[in-house]
């Protein structure tokens, strides 16, 4: 298995119309996995998750030549599938519109009857509890509570301040655990 | 981490309860690449030179209007004479002569055939 190529190695690789394609697949075999992961907390069902992934790399693929390098491939990728997801969101809450009380029960109970989830009620209901905040707060608690990532980072993806991030995570986290609280 | 954090870490944890059908990683970039049409190259649009300096001519058009105002104010307020005492001779001098005219019943022509001889 050969190593992963630097993102150094993959730029000079873009930058070359010769060996563009063959380093667009190596970006695609390298991130796809990290990024579906992504979209899929966002969106949450598989099939369109994958809809999204296909479309964002599409755009991606597109717009190469527009890649500056001041920032990271990674960062990039990031905020071209973080877009794709929320423009889907956005779709479909005008095609759904119901009462927050229903909007979680029935996001709990699709998540529980989908075969690719696998994590209890009690799980269905936190996924259920993060997809209704707002799309900021949503993104940011899925960027730091699972993925760890940096603060710093997360406002080069969402071009957002660092202070403004911190405070929707805690408002985030908040209402999250109030949720369980009450729920308890 | 905060104590809202520990609750939901606690009860929950952070372990992904999502899955996908099998093999879709190990053919996703494969079968992605297999599908990828050739690069349409996307070019930014380019703003006209007229909507770039659109704003400039808009501040440029105010600063005329207000100069060109503020010049005309001015012109007016300095217009209306203050009555100094030679413009006052003059205008009674200019009164007397038309009176003196009226009596001597010269009309314009004749002051100035007067005046020409």
């Amino acid at each position: 298995m050969t190593p992963p190529l630097s993102e150094k190695e993959l730029l000079l690789m873009l930058n070359n119309p010769q060996t563009q394609r063959q380093a667009f697949g190596i970006i695609v075999q390298q991130y796809s996995e990290r990024l579906y992961w992504q979209v899929r907390r966002l969106i949450l069902n598989h099939d369109d998750a994958d809809d999204v992934m296909q479309n964002a790399l599409l755009k991606a693929w597109n717009n190469i030549g527009s890649f500056r390098s001041d920032s990271k491939l990674s960062t990039w990728l990031y905020r071209i599938v973080i877009n794709e997801s929320l423009d889907f969101i956005r779709r479909q809450k005008n095609i759904t519109a119901l009462s927050t009380d229903n909007e979680l029960s029935g996001i709990a109970n699709t998540l529980m009857a989908d075969k690719y989830f696998d994590g209890d009620e009690a799980q269905a209901k936190l996924q259920a509890a993060i997809a209704l905040l707002p799309e900021v707060q949503r993104t940011v608690f899925n960027l730091r509570y699972y993925e760890d990532m940096k603060y710093s980072e997360i406002s080069k993806i969402l071009n957002t301040s660092e202070g403004a991030l911190k405070a929707s995570y805690h408002i985030a986290v908040k209402k999250i655990s109030e949720y369980f609280k009450q729920h308890d | 981490m905060t104590n809202e954090e520990k609750i939901i870490a606690e009860k929950l944890g952070k372990e992904n309860p999502f899955r996908v059908p099998e093999g879709y990683f190990d053919h996703f970039a494969e079968q992605f690449m297999n599908e990828l049409p050739e690069r349409q190259v996307v070019v930014p649009a380019h703003r006209s030179r007229l909507k770039v300096l659109r704003p400039i001519l808009m501040a440029a058009a105010c600063l005329c209007i207000a100069i060109f105002s503020i010049t005309l104010y001015l012109n007016r307020s300095q217009d209306v004479p203050e009555q100094t005492p030679v413009a006052a001779a003059n205008t009674v001098d200019e009164t007397y002569m038309d009176e003196a005219a009226d009596y001597v019943m010269l009309d314009n022509a004749d002051i100035y055939a007067c005046l020409s001889e």
